[in-house]
């Protein structure tokens, strides 16, 4: 934009931006640095300065998240085995005294959908798409109360639900987990998206670990663990149902399976 | 912003291409804002209003009582031509389909020849093509030969005006260097291509130069004749002339009364026009145009965020369970577990292999992987206790605990 060229048709306006004014006003100088020039270099060095400082931030952030990390997963493996031994010492001292141990009622359950979408009554349907089991093989965690275990009442012919142990869970985390990030379904490749997702309140769930655990514990976020997670895509059984169509305590598919939906889910997985 | 409304001094040249001493401030019609898509729109809506209606004959095709014959007699269903005795007889009628017949929809006078055009929208796009006549760029991509004239706003003293001998006149040009201008008009005579030949508009040729003049005197006389040239008053000013073919740019001459009038009749934005009633010149929507220096300027780059000149594209999803690095991403604990898993299933295999060769007496013959297995199991334990030693709180990863599964 500079009027470097003589005029031979002169426009009408000889118009020197301020850039130009700034141009050594008296004497044979030569022309100093325009002064947009000096900004820009300003600028430049500012915001290389400012990113060296955040990228270095950053670093000693993950560092110490990434140990944090580590702790919490080390926690954990030692805390499901805690209870898993813990249930097994109370069954056994039960035994031993010639008592019975009934172990507490399951927390968590695992709901599939095992029907398709046609001729479904209106109530069932409207049940199954709080359950968000919107597809036929959608499978979600479902925390088990009064109010949902009705639910699952309700819906039982087109679902089939058990209660997952912690293997099912991680395979299903870690393989078939998408979250929700803005409406939108992103595959788990980084605990980044877990912590931006559930994190961002209180830090309790910074990784797939917690999240995990939370899910299998039943934590105290559990709705919102459960929530973030995008309900599960799973394949048709290989080896096959047995028959859709009947409970299963009749030698069917749907319905509650309790334990043995472990087995179910590792062929689905 | 101060410098895009700078007024510059014109010189006023003499017909005899001199510099006279007197100048005119740029009269700020020529600040305007050029808008071409309104030029173009009152410049189409204006071409209308000079045309004759065209129509058939309301009658065509009707001066006849044809009948249709109806169903049953073989031939299709078209009103056809009563009586006999002639060729005429029998044939379709009215369709416009049949030969003879009268048109689809004939045309009508009535049509809707003539546009109205707002009157602030007309004094707008004639403001932006004075505006545009200003600007050398424009001009000369409208096609003028402006290359030599001496200055552009082309102003001349009014003298001019009192010409009355195209002799004058064409000297007059030859000498402001406008006459190549008019030399491309004759270059560019030609036929019409079209039916426009044999309807009295048979030639074709360029425009040239637009005089406009404060006070005729004999310049019309004088410049009419010359191919090109228009001539026109300052207080008749059409959109017609000033943007032929709806293109802003047309290489203007100015007389010096002319010039100078124009600020009276256009206004500037601080005083209204005394000549039209309530008119002002429109005002711009950006006061300052400049815009490679918008773009770098302080005030606004401070404002903008960074630029993000790397975007975050997505990641294919690896199944941690199969692919390790894609599990330590997610959870480095995992490396313990594996790590364990695996010196797990090695110490079964040696012990078993030791047991074996306990039970049978065979001496066992340790592979090379169980040697190093060993090795390692010694290293790990010495490893341990020497970080122990220095650090007795942090037990560190390898924790020897019975992991019994």
């Amino acid at each position: 934009m500079s009027d470097t060229k003589k005029k031979a048709v002169p426009k009408e306006g000889a118009q020197k931006g301020p850039a130009a004014a700034k141009k050594a006003p008296v004497g044979n100088k030569l022309p100093a640095v325009p002064e947009s020039v000096l900004l820009r270099r300003k600028r430049r060095d500012h915001e290389r300065l400012h990113k060296v400082k955040t990228a270095l931030k950053a670093k000693v952030d993950r560092l110490k998240k990434r140990r944090e990390i580590f702790k919490r997963a080390e926690r954990y493996v030692k805390e499901y085995r805690l209870k898993e031994r813990e249930e097994i010492r109370l069954a056994r001292q039960a035994r031993n005294r010639g008592n019975y141990y009934i172990p507490g009622e399951a927390k968590l359950a695992f709901v599939v959908r095992i029907r398709g979408i046609n001729q479904v009554s209106p109530k069932v349907r409207k049940v199954l798409q709080l359950f968000r089991l919107r597809q036929i093989n959608n499978g979600v965690f479902v925390k088990l109360n009064k109010a949902t275990l009705n639910m699952l009442r309700i819906c039982e012919p087109h679902v089939t639900w058990g209660y997952p142990n912690l293997k099912s869970v991680r395979e299903l985390i870690y393989k078939r987990g998408f979250g929700k990030v803005q409406g939108r379904r992103i595959p788990i490749t980084s605990n980044e998206i877990i912590e931006n997702a559930l994190g961002k309140k209180d830090g309790s769930i910074i990784c797939v670990e917690d999240l995990i655990h939370e899910i299998f514990t039943v934590g105290p976020r559990f709705k919102y663990a459960s929530n973030f997670l995008w309900p599960f895509k799973l394949n048709t059984p290989t080896g096959g149902w047995r028959k859709k169509t009947t409970h299963y305590v009749e030698g069917g598919d749907f319905g509650n399976r309790e334990d043995t939906i472990n087995a179910l889910l590792r062929r689905m997985v | 912003m101060a410098s895009a409304l700078a007024r510059p001094l014109i010189t006023v040249y003499s017909e005899k291409n001199e510099k006279t001493g007197t100048s005119v401030h740029l009269p700020v019609v020529f600040k305007a804002p050029i808008r071409p898509d309104v030029v173009s729109f009152v410049h189409h809506q204006m071409s209308k209003n000079r045309r004759q209606p065209y129509a058939v004959n309301k009658d065509a095709g009707h001066q006849t009582s044809a009948e249709s014959w109806g169903t049953g007699r073989a031939v299709a269903r078209i009103p056809r031509v009563r009586g006999g005795g002639t060729h005429r007889s029998g044939q379709g009628a009215f369709g416009n389909m049949c030969r003879g017949g009268r048109m689809f929809a004939p045309t009508k006078t009535w049509r809707r020849w003539h546009r109205r055009i707002n009157v602030n929208q007309r004094r707008f796009a004639l403001v932006s093509s004075i505006a545009a006549s200003g600007v050398p760029a424009l001009v000369m991509s409208k096609g003028h030969m402006v290359h030599d004239i001496p200055e552009l706003p082309l102003v001349v003293s009014d003298k001019v005006q009192s010409f009355n001998k195209t002799k004058q006149a064409v000297i007059f040009l030859r000498r402001i260097k406008a006459w190549t201008d008019v030399q491309k008009v004759y270059r560019s005579r030609r036929l019409r291509a079209g039916k426009g030949k044999m309807r009295n508009r048979r030639r074709v040729q360029r425009r040239g130069p637009l005089i406009i003049y404060g006070e005729d005197q004999g310049l019309k006389l004088a410049f009419r004749n010359i191919p090109g040239v228009d001539v026109c008053s300052v207080k008749k000013l059409s959109l017609l002339k000033l943007a032929p073919g709806g293109h802003v740019g047309r290489f203007i001459i100015w007389t010096e009364s002319a010039f100078r009038a124009l600020d009276a009749i256009y206004g500037t934005w601080s005083s209204p026009s005394s000549e039209k009633k309530d008119y002002n010149l429109p005002t711009p929507k950006m006061t300052n145009t400049d815009l490679s220096r918008l773009l770098k300027a302080e005030e606004i780059r401070k404002v903008l965020r960074t630029p993000n000149k790397r975007p975050v594209r997505a990641v294919r999803k690896l199944n941690p369970l199969r692919n390790v690095r894609a599990m330590l991403k997610l959870n480095p604990y995992a490396a313990v577990l594996k790590r364990k898993a695996i010196l797990t299933i090695q110490k079964k295999h040696l012990d078993k292999q030791e047991f074996l060769a306990k039970k049978t007496g065979v001496p066992l013959q340790k592979t090379k992987q169980q040697v190093r297995y060993e090795q390692l199991i010694q290293k790990r334990k010495e490893a341990i206790q020497k970080s122990k030693a220095a650090k007795p709180k942090t037990a560190k990863k390898a924790k020897k605990a019975p992991a019994a599964k």
